[in-house]
Protein backbone atom coordinates (compact mmCIF):
# COMPACT_ATOMS: atom_id res chain seq x y z
CA UNK A 1 0.00 0.00 0.00
CA UNK A 2 1.52 3.25 -1.14
CA UNK A 3 0.05 6.71 -1.25
CA UNK A 4 1.90 9.48 -3.07
CA UNK A 5 1.27 13.17 -3.31
CA UNK A 6 4.13 15.26 -4.67
CA UNK A 7 4.54 18.83 -5.81
CA UNK A 8 7.98 19.83 -7.02
CA UNK A 9 8.59 22.94 -9.10
CA UNK A 10 11.66 23.41 -11.26
CA UNK A 11 12.24 26.23 -13.73
CA UNK A 12 10.40 25.02 -16.83
CA UNK A 13 9.02 21.81 -15.30
CA UNK A 14 6.49 21.09 -12.60
CA UNK A 15 5.82 17.67 -11.12
CA UNK A 16 2.34 17.63 -9.63
CA UNK A 17 1.14 14.08 -9.03
CA UNK A 18 -1.18 12.22 -6.69
CA UNK A 19 -1.82 8.49 -6.80
CA UNK A 20 -2.43 5.51 -4.59
CA UNK A 21 -1.75 1.84 -5.26
CA UNK A 22 -2.05 -1.46 -3.45
CA UNK A 23 0.38 -4.38 -3.28
CA UNK A 24 1.61 -5.76 -6.57
CA UNK A 25 3.62 -4.47 -9.47
CA UNK A 26 2.87 -0.91 -10.53
CA UNK A 27 4.19 0.58 -13.78
CA UNK A 28 4.93 4.29 -13.89
CA UNK A 29 4.51 4.72 -17.59
CA UNK A 30 4.93 7.67 -19.91
CA UNK A 31 7.28 9.39 -22.32
CA UNK A 32 10.79 10.49 -21.33
CA UNK A 33 10.79 13.69 -19.33
CA UNK A 34 7.30 13.09 -17.90
CA UNK A 35 8.59 13.03 -14.31
CA UNK A 36 8.65 9.29 -13.63
CA UNK A 37 12.26 9.06 -12.46
CA UNK A 38 11.84 12.27 -10.49
CA UNK A 39 8.91 10.67 -8.65
CA UNK A 40 11.10 7.69 -7.82
CA UNK A 41 13.83 9.98 -6.48
CA UNK A 42 11.28 11.74 -4.28
CA UNK A 43 10.05 8.36 -2.98
CA UNK A 44 13.62 7.27 -2.22
CA UNK A 45 14.31 10.58 -0.47
CA UNK A 46 17.08 11.61 -2.86
CA UNK A 47 15.09 14.70 -3.87
CA UNK A 48 12.88 16.62 -1.49
CA UNK A 49 9.43 17.59 -2.81
CA UNK A 50 8.28 21.19 -2.28
CA UNK A 51 5.17 19.82 -0.64
CA UNK A 52 3.10 16.66 -0.40
CA UNK A 53 2.90 13.36 1.44
CA UNK A 54 4.40 9.91 0.93
CA UNK A 55 3.02 7.05 3.00
CA UNK A 56 4.25 3.46 2.69
CA UNK A 57 2.26 0.77 4.53
CA UNK A 58 0.98 3.32 7.02
CA UNK A 59 4.44 4.76 7.65
CA UNK A 60 4.96 8.42 6.72
CA UNK A 61 8.21 8.97 4.81
CA UNK A 62 7.46 12.55 3.91
CA UNK A 63 4.76 14.94 5.03
CA UNK A 64 5.22 18.64 4.40
CA UNK A 65 2.33 19.56 6.69
CA UNK A 66 3.48 17.47 9.65
CA UNK A 67 7.14 18.34 8.95
CA UNK A 68 8.23 14.73 8.35
CA UNK A 69 11.13 14.01 6.01
CA UNK A 70 12.85 10.74 6.79
CA UNK A 71 16.45 10.57 5.56
CA UNK A 72 17.18 8.14 2.73
CA UNK A 73 18.84 5.61 5.03
CA UNK A 74 15.77 5.30 7.28
CA UNK A 75 13.21 4.75 4.51
CA UNK A 76 13.82 1.01 4.12
CA UNK A 77 13.27 0.96 0.37
CA UNK A 78 14.99 -1.18 -2.21
CA UNK A 79 16.10 0.73 -5.28
CA UNK A 80 17.28 -0.73 -8.59
CA UNK A 81 18.91 2.17 -10.37
CA UNK A 82 18.95 2.73 -14.11
CA UNK A 83 22.17 1.06 -15.29
CA UNK A 84 22.13 -0.77 -11.91
CA UNK A 85 24.78 1.38 -10.14
CA UNK A 86 26.60 -1.66 -8.76
CA UNK A 87 29.68 -0.92 -6.66
CA UNK A 88 32.52 -1.61 -9.10
CA UNK A 89 35.13 -2.11 -6.37
CA UNK A 90 33.17 -4.83 -4.56
CA UNK A 91 32.43 -8.45 -5.46
CA UNK A 92 28.93 -9.76 -6.16
CA UNK A 93 28.77 -11.07 -2.60
CA UNK A 94 29.92 -7.77 -1.10
CA UNK A 95 27.46 -5.84 -3.26
CA UNK A 96 24.55 -7.95 -2.04
CA UNK A 97 25.69 -7.77 1.59
CA UNK A 98 26.24 -4.00 1.41
CA UNK A 99 22.97 -3.01 3.08
CA UNK A 100 23.32 -5.62 5.82
CA UNK A 101 26.20 -3.95 7.63
CA UNK A 102 24.19 -3.41 10.80
CA UNK A 103 23.02 -6.96 11.32
CA UNK A 104 25.05 -9.63 13.10
CA UNK A 105 27.73 -11.13 10.88
CA UNK A 106 26.22 -14.60 11.18
CA UNK A 107 22.82 -13.40 9.92
CA UNK A 108 24.49 -11.28 7.31
CA UNK A 109 26.37 -14.23 5.86
CA UNK A 110 23.32 -16.46 5.84
CA UNK A 111 21.04 -13.88 4.20
CA UNK A 112 23.66 -13.05 1.57
CA UNK A 113 24.20 -16.71 0.73
CA UNK A 114 20.46 -17.33 0.50
CA UNK A 115 20.02 -14.40 -1.85
CA UNK A 116 22.95 -15.46 -4.04
CA UNK A 117 21.55 -18.95 -4.31
CA UNK A 118 18.01 -17.75 -4.99
CA UNK A 119 19.22 -15.57 -7.84
CA UNK A 120 21.51 -18.23 -9.29
CA UNK A 121 24.68 -16.19 -8.75
CA UNK A 122 26.69 -18.80 -6.86
CA UNK A 123 29.18 -19.32 -9.66
CA UNK A 124 29.97 -15.61 -9.93
CA UNK A 125 29.75 -14.66 -6.24
CA UNK A 126 33.42 -13.68 -6.07
CA UNK A 127 33.55 -11.71 -9.32
CA UNK A 128 33.32 -7.95 -9.75
CA UNK A 129 30.38 -6.33 -11.62
CA UNK A 130 32.54 -5.53 -14.67
CA UNK A 131 33.09 -9.25 -15.20
CA UNK A 132 29.35 -10.06 -15.30
CA UNK A 133 26.85 -10.20 -18.16
CA UNK A 134 24.02 -7.67 -18.27
CA UNK A 135 21.57 -10.24 -16.96
CA UNK A 136 23.79 -11.17 -14.03
CA UNK A 137 24.26 -7.48 -13.20
CA UNK A 138 20.50 -7.05 -13.12
CA UNK A 139 20.17 -9.94 -10.69
CA UNK A 140 22.89 -8.53 -8.44
CA UNK A 141 21.09 -5.17 -8.41
CA UNK A 142 17.85 -6.92 -7.46
CA UNK A 143 19.57 -9.01 -4.81
CA UNK A 144 21.24 -5.98 -3.28
CA UNK A 145 17.91 -4.16 -3.11
CA UNK A 146 15.97 -7.16 -1.76
CA UNK A 147 18.52 -8.29 0.83
CA UNK A 148 17.19 -5.79 3.38
CA UNK A 149 13.60 -7.00 2.92
CA UNK A 150 12.41 -3.49 1.97
CA UNK A 151 8.84 -2.21 2.41
CA UNK A 152 8.79 -0.97 -1.16
CA UNK A 153 10.83 -1.80 -4.24
CA UNK A 154 11.65 0.90 -6.80
CA UNK A 155 13.02 0.01 -10.23
CA UNK A 156 14.12 2.70 -12.67
CA UNK A 157 14.06 1.42 -16.26
CA UNK A 158 15.37 -1.96 -15.09
CA UNK A 159 15.72 -3.40 -18.60
CA UNK A 160 16.83 -0.37 -20.59
CA UNK A 161 20.55 -1.10 -20.13
CA UNK A 162 20.23 -4.44 -21.90
CA UNK A 163 20.12 -5.29 -25.59
CA UNK A 164 16.89 -6.52 -27.03
CA UNK A 165 17.21 -10.34 -27.30
CA UNK A 166 18.39 -10.40 -23.68
CA UNK A 167 15.67 -8.00 -22.61
CA UNK A 168 12.97 -10.42 -23.46
CA UNK A 169 14.31 -13.32 -21.41
CA UNK A 170 15.20 -11.01 -18.51
CA UNK A 171 11.68 -9.69 -18.48
CA UNK A 172 10.61 -13.23 -17.56
CA UNK A 173 13.19 -13.38 -14.72
CA UNK A 174 12.18 -9.97 -13.47
CA UNK A 175 8.52 -10.92 -13.55
CA UNK A 176 9.19 -13.99 -11.42
CA UNK A 177 11.25 -12.01 -8.90
CA UNK A 178 8.67 -9.25 -8.59
CA UNK A 179 5.85 -11.77 -8.12
CA UNK A 180 7.87 -13.35 -5.33
CA UNK A 181 8.40 -10.01 -3.60
CA UNK A 182 4.76 -9.73 -2.57
CA UNK A 183 4.71 -6.07 -1.51
CA UNK A 184 4.46 -3.03 -3.76
CA UNK A 185 7.05 -2.74 -6.52
CA UNK A 186 7.18 0.39 -8.69
CA UNK A 187 8.67 -0.02 -12.16
CA UNK A 188 9.48 3.09 -14.18
CA UNK A 189 9.34 2.33 -17.88
CA UNK A 190 8.50 3.78 -21.25
CA UNK A 191 8.22 0.38 -22.91
CA UNK A 192 4.64 -0.81 -23.37
CA UNK A 193 5.75 -4.43 -23.69
CA UNK A 194 7.29 -4.23 -20.21
CA UNK A 195 4.10 -2.76 -18.82
CA UNK A 196 2.00 -5.51 -20.37
CA UNK A 197 4.13 -8.31 -18.97
CA UNK A 198 5.15 -6.96 -15.57
CA UNK A 199 2.46 -4.69 -14.21
CA UNK A 200 -0.85 -5.23 -12.41
CA UNK A 201 -1.53 -1.52 -12.15
CA UNK A 202 -0.50 1.42 -14.29
CA UNK A 203 0.01 5.08 -13.50
CA UNK A 204 0.32 7.01 -16.77
CA UNK A 205 2.44 10.16 -16.66
CA UNK A 206 2.50 12.99 -19.13
CA UNK A 207 4.40 16.25 -18.67
CA UNK A 208 4.59 16.10 -14.90
CA UNK A 209 1.00 14.98 -14.32
CA UNK A 210 -0.89 11.74 -13.89
CA UNK A 211 -3.28 11.37 -16.79
CA UNK A 212 -4.72 8.01 -15.77
CA UNK A 213 -4.20 5.42 -13.06
CA UNK A 214 -5.82 2.06 -12.54
CA UNK A 215 -5.74 -1.65 -13.26
CA UNK A 216 -3.69 -2.58 -16.29
CA UNK A 217 -6.60 -3.99 -18.26
CA UNK A 218 -8.71 -0.87 -17.64
CA UNK A 219 -6.02 1.58 -18.65
CA UNK A 220 -4.87 -0.33 -21.73
CA UNK A 221 -8.39 -1.26 -22.84
CA UNK A 222 -10.07 2.02 -22.13
CA UNK A 223 -7.67 4.96 -22.15
CA UNK A 224 -9.29 7.90 -20.41
CA UNK A 225 -8.47 10.46 -23.08
CA UNK A 226 -6.71 10.95 -26.40
CA UNK A 227 -3.67 12.15 -24.40
CA UNK A 228 -3.50 8.85 -22.53
CA UNK A 229 -3.94 6.97 -25.78
CA UNK A 230 -1.01 8.76 -27.32
CA UNK A 231 1.06 8.42 -24.13
CA UNK A 232 0.36 4.69 -24.29
CA UNK A 233 1.63 4.72 -27.84
CA UNK A 234 -1.80 3.91 -29.26
CA UNK A 235 -1.90 4.74 -32.94
CA UNK A 236 -4.81 5.56 -35.23
CA UNK A 237 -6.48 8.02 -32.88
CA UNK A 238 -9.15 9.59 -35.11
CA UNK A 239 -12.03 12.00 -34.72
CA UNK A 240 -15.55 11.68 -36.03
CA UNK A 241 -19.13 12.86 -35.55
CA UNK A 242 -21.70 10.72 -33.74
CA UNK A 243 -24.67 9.74 -35.88
CA UNK A 244 -26.51 7.47 -33.48
CA UNK A 245 -25.73 5.89 -30.15
CA UNK A 246 -27.40 3.00 -28.35
CA UNK A 247 -26.42 0.71 -25.49
CA UNK A 248 -24.99 -1.79 -27.98
CA UNK A 249 -23.22 0.37 -30.53
CA UNK A 250 -22.27 3.86 -31.59
CA UNK A 251 -22.53 4.77 -35.26
CA UNK A 252 -20.32 7.62 -36.36
CA UNK A 253 -19.25 9.49 -39.43
CA UNK A 254 -15.59 9.77 -40.15
CA UNK A 255 -14.59 11.68 -43.27
CA UNK A 256 -17.66 10.47 -45.12
CA UNK A 257 -17.37 6.83 -43.99
CA UNK A 258 -19.89 5.41 -41.60
CA UNK A 259 -18.19 3.46 -38.82
CA UNK A 260 -19.78 1.29 -36.15
CA UNK A 261 -18.15 0.98 -32.74
CA UNK A 262 -19.27 -1.57 -30.18
CA UNK A 263 -20.45 0.13 -27.00
CA UNK A 264 -20.01 -1.11 -23.45
CA UNK A 265 -23.25 -1.43 -21.53
CA UNK A 266 -21.58 0.09 -18.46
CA UNK A 267 -20.59 3.29 -20.26
CA UNK A 268 -22.17 5.96 -18.07
CA UNK A 269 -23.21 8.44 -20.75
CA UNK A 270 -23.93 7.87 -24.42
CA UNK A 271 -22.34 10.44 -26.71
CA UNK A 272 -25.06 12.68 -28.16
CA UNK A 273 -25.81 12.56 -31.87
CA UNK A 274 -24.01 15.36 -33.68
CA UNK A 275 -21.18 15.60 -31.12
CA UNK A 276 -17.54 15.13 -32.06
CA UNK A 277 -15.76 12.13 -30.52
CA UNK A 278 -12.26 10.75 -30.59
CA UNK A 279 -11.77 7.04 -31.19
CA UNK A 280 -8.96 4.70 -32.05
CA UNK A 281 -8.53 1.65 -34.21
CA UNK A 282 -5.93 -0.91 -33.21
CA UNK A 283 -3.52 -1.38 -36.15
CA UNK A 284 -3.47 -5.15 -35.70
CA UNK A 285 -7.29 -5.32 -35.91
CA UNK A 286 -7.61 -3.90 -39.43
CA UNK A 287 -8.07 -6.51 -42.18
CA UNK A 288 -7.28 -6.21 -45.86
CA UNK A 289 -10.17 -7.60 -47.97
CA UNK A 290 -8.95 -10.20 -50.47
CA UNK A 291 -9.95 -9.39 -54.00
CA UNK A 292 -9.90 -13.01 -55.25
CA UNK A 293 -12.75 -14.21 -53.04
CA UNK A 294 -15.75 -12.33 -54.40
CA UNK A 295 -16.31 -9.96 -51.52
CA UNK A 296 -16.09 -10.34 -47.77
CA UNK A 297 -18.03 -12.90 -45.74
CA UNK A 298 -21.19 -11.34 -44.30
CA UNK A 299 -19.93 -10.72 -40.77
CA UNK A 300 -16.97 -8.82 -42.14
CA UNK A 301 -19.20 -6.63 -44.29
CA UNK A 302 -18.96 -3.84 -41.76
CA UNK A 303 -16.81 -0.72 -41.44
CA UNK A 304 -15.52 -1.14 -45.00
CA UNK A 305 -13.18 1.62 -46.10
CA UNK A 306 -11.56 1.93 -49.52
CA UNK A 307 -8.29 3.65 -50.09
CA UNK A 308 -4.68 3.24 -51.03
CA UNK A 309 -1.52 2.07 -49.32
CA UNK A 310 0.83 5.05 -49.55
CA UNK A 311 3.78 3.74 -47.56
CA UNK A 312 5.02 0.96 -45.34
CA UNK A 313 7.35 0.46 -42.42
CA UNK A 314 9.17 -2.85 -42.10
CA UNK A 315 9.02 -4.04 -38.49
CA UNK A 316 10.57 -7.47 -38.94
CA UNK A 317 7.89 -10.12 -38.65
CA UNK A 318 5.19 -7.48 -39.22
CA UNK A 319 4.77 -4.73 -41.80
CA UNK A 320 3.00 -1.49 -40.90
CA UNK A 321 1.06 -0.18 -43.89
CA UNK A 322 0.18 3.48 -44.10
CA UNK A 323 -3.35 3.61 -45.48
CA UNK A 324 -5.00 6.66 -46.95
CA UNK A 325 -8.79 6.41 -47.08
CA UNK A 326 -10.89 7.82 -49.89
CA UNK A 327 -13.13 10.49 -48.54
CA UNK A 328 -13.75 14.12 -47.76
CA UNK A 329 -11.05 16.43 -46.55
CA UNK A 330 -7.36 15.95 -45.96
CA UNK A 331 -5.98 12.77 -44.34
CA UNK A 332 -5.64 12.59 -40.59
CA UNK A 333 -1.88 13.02 -40.26
CA UNK A 334 1.35 12.89 -42.25
CA UNK A 335 -0.43 12.03 -45.51
CA UNK A 336 -2.26 8.91 -44.31
CA UNK A 337 -5.18 7.98 -42.07
CA UNK A 338 -4.64 4.56 -40.64
CA UNK A 339 -1.73 2.40 -39.71
CA UNK A 340 -2.44 -1.24 -40.46
CA UNK A 341 -0.28 -4.06 -39.21
CA UNK A 342 -0.16 -7.20 -41.30
CA UNK A 343 2.15 -10.16 -40.98
CA UNK A 344 4.99 -10.40 -43.45
CA UNK A 345 3.40 -13.56 -44.85
CA UNK A 346 0.14 -11.73 -45.66
CA UNK A 347 2.08 -8.81 -47.08
CA UNK A 348 3.90 -11.08 -49.51
CA UNK A 349 0.94 -13.33 -50.39
CA UNK A 350 -1.30 -10.41 -51.27
CA UNK A 351 1.49 -8.65 -53.20
CA UNK A 352 0.74 -5.44 -51.31
CA UNK A 353 4.00 -4.03 -52.54
CA UNK A 354 2.65 -3.95 -56.13
CA UNK A 355 -1.09 -3.70 -55.58
CA UNK A 356 -1.84 -0.51 -53.67
CA UNK A 357 -5.65 -0.15 -53.90
CA UNK A 358 -7.42 -1.94 -51.06
CA UNK A 359 -10.61 -2.11 -49.09
CA UNK A 360 -10.19 -2.69 -45.39
CA UNK A 361 -12.59 -3.88 -42.72
CA UNK A 362 -12.58 -3.20 -38.99
CA UNK A 363 -14.60 -5.16 -36.46
CA UNK A 364 -16.81 -2.88 -34.35
CA UNK A 365 -15.15 -4.25 -31.22
CA UNK A 366 -11.81 -2.92 -32.51
CA UNK A 367 -13.14 0.63 -32.82
CA UNK A 368 -12.85 2.17 -29.37
CA UNK A 369 -14.35 5.46 -28.34
CA UNK A 370 -12.28 7.76 -26.18
CA UNK A 371 -13.88 10.08 -23.65
CA UNK A 372 -13.23 13.68 -24.66
CA UNK A 373 -11.42 15.21 -27.58
CA UNK A 374 -7.72 15.80 -28.00
CA UNK A 375 -7.12 19.16 -26.33
CA UNK A 376 -5.45 20.74 -29.33
CA UNK A 377 -8.20 19.66 -31.71
CA UNK A 378 -11.15 20.71 -29.58
CA UNK A 379 -13.23 23.41 -31.26
CA UNK A 380 -12.68 26.93 -29.91
CA UNK B 1 79.38 12.18 2.25
CA UNK B 2 76.92 13.54 4.79
CA UNK B 3 73.66 11.60 5.11
CA UNK B 4 71.93 14.19 7.32
CA UNK B 5 70.24 16.04 4.37
CA UNK B 6 68.81 12.76 3.06
CA UNK B 7 67.32 11.87 6.43
CA UNK B 8 66.06 15.44 6.84
CA UNK B 9 64.43 15.39 3.41
CA UNK B 10 62.81 12.01 4.10
CA UNK B 11 61.39 13.26 7.37
CA UNK B 12 60.26 16.67 6.08
CA UNK B 13 58.74 15.39 2.82
CA UNK B 14 56.91 12.51 4.54
CA UNK B 15 55.39 14.71 7.23
CA UNK B 16 54.50 17.46 4.74
CA UNK B 17 52.82 14.90 2.48
CA UNK B 18 50.90 13.41 5.38
CA UNK B 19 49.78 16.91 6.35
CA UNK B 20 48.74 17.64 2.75
CA UNK B 21 46.70 14.42 2.57
CA UNK B 22 44.98 15.02 5.90
CA UNK B 23 44.14 18.67 5.24
CA UNK B 24 43.67 18.37 1.48
CA UNK B 25 41.26 15.41 1.36
CA UNK B 26 38.27 17.19 2.94
CA UNK B 27 38.81 20.23 0.71
CA UNK B 28 39.21 18.09 -2.40
CA UNK B 29 36.01 16.23 -1.50
CA UNK B 30 34.17 19.51 -1.00
CA UNK B 31 35.39 20.87 -4.33
CA UNK B 32 34.90 17.65 -6.28
CA UNK B 33 31.50 16.66 -4.89
CA UNK B 34 29.63 19.92 -4.43
CA UNK B 35 28.81 23.15 -6.23
CA UNK B 36 28.70 26.26 -4.07
CA UNK B 37 29.21 30.00 -4.22
CA UNK B 38 32.82 31.11 -4.08
CA UNK B 39 34.04 27.76 -5.36
CA UNK B 40 36.04 29.31 -8.22
CA UNK B 41 37.70 31.64 -5.72
CA UNK B 42 38.78 28.76 -3.48
CA UNK B 43 40.03 26.78 -6.47
CA UNK B 44 42.10 29.81 -7.47
CA UNK B 45 43.47 30.09 -3.97
CA UNK B 46 44.53 26.42 -4.08
CA UNK B 47 46.39 27.02 -7.35
CA UNK B 48 48.10 30.21 -6.19
CA UNK B 49 51.03 28.60 -4.33
CA UNK B 50 51.80 26.58 -7.47
CA UNK B 51 52.35 29.70 -9.57
CA UNK B 52 53.69 32.25 -7.06
CA UNK B 53 57.48 32.61 -6.86
CA UNK B 54 58.57 30.44 -3.89
CA UNK B 55 60.47 33.35 -2.38
CA UNK B 56 57.29 35.41 -2.29
CA UNK B 57 55.42 32.57 -0.59
CA UNK B 58 58.32 32.07 1.77
CA UNK B 59 58.41 35.75 2.60
CA UNK B 60 54.74 35.83 3.57
CA UNK B 61 55.07 32.62 5.57
CA UNK B 62 57.98 34.09 7.45
CA UNK B 63 55.95 37.23 8.15
CA UNK B 64 53.27 34.94 9.55
CA UNK B 65 55.36 32.61 11.71
CA UNK B 66 58.37 34.66 12.89
CA UNK B 67 58.85 34.91 16.64
CA UNK B 68 57.21 38.32 16.97
CA UNK B 69 54.14 37.50 14.88
CA UNK B 70 50.98 36.20 16.65
CA UNK B 71 50.98 32.85 14.85
CA UNK B 72 54.68 32.38 15.53
CA UNK B 73 54.18 33.20 19.20
CA UNK B 74 51.26 30.78 19.44
CA UNK B 75 53.42 27.91 18.16
CA UNK B 76 56.36 29.04 20.32
CA UNK B 77 54.05 28.85 23.32
CA UNK B 78 53.20 25.24 22.41
CA UNK B 79 56.87 24.44 22.21
CA UNK B 80 56.62 24.02 18.43
CA UNK B 81 58.86 26.78 17.20
CA UNK B 82 58.49 27.13 13.42
CA UNK B 83 60.85 29.77 12.01
CA UNK B 84 64.30 28.36 11.18
CA UNK B 85 63.51 24.89 12.53
CA UNK B 86 62.82 21.60 10.74
CA UNK B 87 59.14 22.16 11.52
CA UNK B 88 59.34 25.31 9.41
CA UNK B 89 60.71 23.17 6.60
CA UNK B 90 57.66 20.87 6.95
CA UNK B 91 55.39 23.92 6.83
CA UNK B 92 57.18 25.16 3.71
CA UNK B 93 56.93 21.80 1.94
CA UNK B 94 53.27 21.48 2.93
CA UNK B 95 52.43 24.87 1.44
CA UNK B 96 54.29 23.96 -1.72
CA UNK B 97 52.63 20.58 -2.21
CA UNK B 98 49.09 21.18 -0.89
CA UNK B 99 47.71 22.52 -4.19
CA UNK B 100 49.08 19.63 -6.24
CA UNK B 101 47.46 17.11 -3.91
CA UNK B 102 44.11 18.89 -3.88
CA UNK B 103 43.95 19.15 -7.71
CA UNK B 104 44.61 15.45 -8.23
CA UNK B 105 42.36 14.33 -5.37
CA UNK B 106 39.53 16.60 -6.58
CA UNK B 107 39.76 15.01 -10.03
CA UNK B 108 39.54 11.61 -8.31
CA UNK B 109 36.38 12.58 -6.42
CA UNK B 110 34.79 14.06 -9.54
CA UNK B 111 35.09 10.68 -11.28
CA UNK B 112 32.97 8.89 -8.69
CA UNK B 113 29.43 8.36 -10.03
CA UNK B 114 27.09 10.15 -7.58
CA UNK B 115 24.48 7.43 -8.17
CA UNK B 116 26.76 4.94 -6.43
CA UNK B 117 26.65 7.14 -3.34
CA UNK B 118 22.87 7.41 -3.69
CA UNK B 119 22.70 3.62 -3.94
CA UNK B 120 24.67 3.30 -0.70
CA UNK B 121 22.31 5.76 1.01
CA UNK B 122 19.24 3.78 -0.06
CA UNK B 123 20.92 0.73 1.47
CA UNK B 124 20.82 2.36 4.86
CA UNK B 125 24.32 3.79 5.10
CA UNK B 126 25.08 7.07 6.89
CA UNK B 127 26.94 9.86 5.09
CA UNK B 128 30.19 8.96 6.84
CA UNK B 129 29.76 5.30 5.96
CA UNK B 130 29.00 6.21 2.32
CA UNK B 131 32.23 8.22 2.21
CA UNK B 132 34.36 5.44 3.70
CA UNK B 133 32.80 2.50 1.85
CA UNK B 134 32.09 4.01 -1.57
CA UNK B 135 33.53 7.47 -2.24
CA UNK B 136 37.00 6.98 -0.82
CA UNK B 137 37.73 3.56 -2.38
CA UNK B 138 36.51 4.78 -5.78
CA UNK B 139 38.45 8.06 -5.63
CA UNK B 140 41.49 6.11 -4.50
CA UNK B 141 43.49 6.50 -7.72
CA UNK B 142 43.21 10.27 -7.64
CA UNK B 143 44.21 10.38 -3.99
CA UNK B 144 47.19 8.09 -4.56
CA UNK B 145 48.35 10.12 -7.55
CA UNK B 146 47.95 13.31 -5.53
CA UNK B 147 49.95 11.83 -2.68
CA UNK B 148 52.80 10.84 -4.99
CA UNK B 149 52.84 14.26 -6.65
CA UNK B 150 52.75 16.01 -3.30
CA UNK B 151 55.68 13.92 -2.05
CA UNK B 152 57.72 14.72 -5.18
CA UNK B 153 57.02 18.41 -4.81
CA UNK B 154 57.88 18.30 -1.09
CA UNK B 155 61.20 16.54 -1.79
CA UNK B 156 62.10 19.20 -4.32
CA UNK B 157 61.00 22.18 -2.22
CA UNK B 158 63.78 24.81 -2.11
CA UNK B 159 62.72 28.46 -2.16
CA UNK B 160 60.02 28.49 0.52
CA UNK B 161 62.17 26.31 2.79
CA UNK B 162 65.16 28.60 2.43
CA UNK B 163 63.07 31.61 3.45
CA UNK B 164 61.21 29.98 6.36
CA UNK B 165 63.66 27.41 7.70
CA UNK B 166 66.97 28.67 6.42
CA UNK B 167 69.83 26.41 5.37
CA UNK B 168 71.31 25.16 8.62
CA UNK B 169 73.36 21.96 8.12
CA UNK B 170 72.15 19.21 10.42
CA UNK B 171 69.09 21.17 11.55
CA UNK B 172 67.10 22.37 8.53
CA UNK B 173 69.20 21.45 5.55
CA UNK B 174 67.33 19.22 3.08
CA UNK B 175 68.71 17.58 -0.06
CA UNK B 176 68.03 20.46 -2.48
CA UNK B 177 69.66 22.95 -0.09
CA UNK B 178 72.63 20.62 0.39
CA UNK B 179 73.04 20.29 -3.38
CA UNK B 180 73.12 24.08 -3.62
CA UNK B 181 75.81 24.26 -0.92
CA UNK B 182 77.89 21.52 -2.57
CA UNK B 183 77.81 23.34 -5.90
CA UNK B 184 78.76 26.60 -4.20
CA UNK B 185 81.69 24.83 -2.58
CA UNK B 186 82.61 23.18 -5.90
CA UNK B 187 82.08 19.67 -4.45
CA UNK B 188 80.58 18.31 -7.68
CA UNK B 189 80.85 14.60 -6.79
CA UNK B 190 78.49 15.03 -3.79
CA UNK B 191 76.18 17.34 -5.73
CA UNK B 192 76.04 14.74 -8.47
CA UNK B 193 75.26 11.88 -6.06
CA UNK B 194 72.43 13.73 -4.31
CA UNK B 195 70.96 14.92 -7.63
CA UNK B 196 70.98 11.40 -9.05
CA UNK B 197 69.30 10.06 -5.91
CA UNK B 198 66.57 12.72 -6.10
CA UNK B 199 66.06 12.08 -9.80
CA UNK B 200 65.67 8.35 -9.15
CA UNK B 201 63.20 8.73 -6.27
CA UNK B 202 61.06 11.39 -7.94
CA UNK B 203 61.16 9.71 -11.34
CA UNK B 204 60.04 6.38 -9.87
CA UNK B 205 57.21 7.97 -7.90
CA UNK B 206 55.96 9.87 -10.92
CA UNK B 207 55.96 6.67 -12.94
CA UNK B 208 53.93 4.91 -10.23
CA UNK B 209 51.53 7.84 -9.95
CA UNK B 210 50.88 7.81 -13.69
CA UNK B 211 50.31 4.06 -13.64
CA UNK B 212 47.93 4.37 -10.71
CA UNK B 213 45.89 7.20 -12.16
CA UNK B 214 45.58 5.61 -15.60
CA UNK B 215 47.98 8.23 -17.05
CA UNK B 216 45.53 11.07 -16.50
CA UNK B 217 48.27 13.21 -14.97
Amino acid sequence: MLSVEILKVFPGFTLDVRWEVGDGVVALFGPSGAGKTLTLQCLAGLIRPDSGRIVVRGRSLFDSVAGVNRPVRDRNLGVVFQGFALFPHLTVMENIAFGLDRVASEVRRRRTEEMIERLGLTAVARLRPAQLSGGQQQRVALGRALALDPDLLLLDEPLSALDSPLRRSLRDDLQATLRGFGKTAIVVTHDLAEVCQLADQIVVYDRGRVVQAGRKSDVLGRPASPEVASALGIRNVLEGTVLESTAEFVRLDWRGHTMVAANWPERPDLPAAGSRVAFFVRPEHVRLMRKDRGGPVPERRVNLISGAVVGEVDMGSMVALQFRAEGDGPPQARGYDLEIEVSRLVHEKLCVYYDRQWTVSVQPSAVQLLPGLRASAAPG
Amino acid sequence: MDFAPILMSARVASLATLLAVVTGTPLAWLLGRHRFRGQAFIEGLVLLPLVLPPTVLGYYLLVLVNRSAPVGQLFDGLGLELAFTWRGAVLAAWVGSFGLFVRAAQAGFELVDPRLEDAARTLGRSEWSVFCAVTLPLAWRGLAAGTALAFCRAVGEFGITLMVAGNIPGRTQTVPLAIYDYVQANRMAEANALSLLTLAVVGLLLLLARRGSGARL
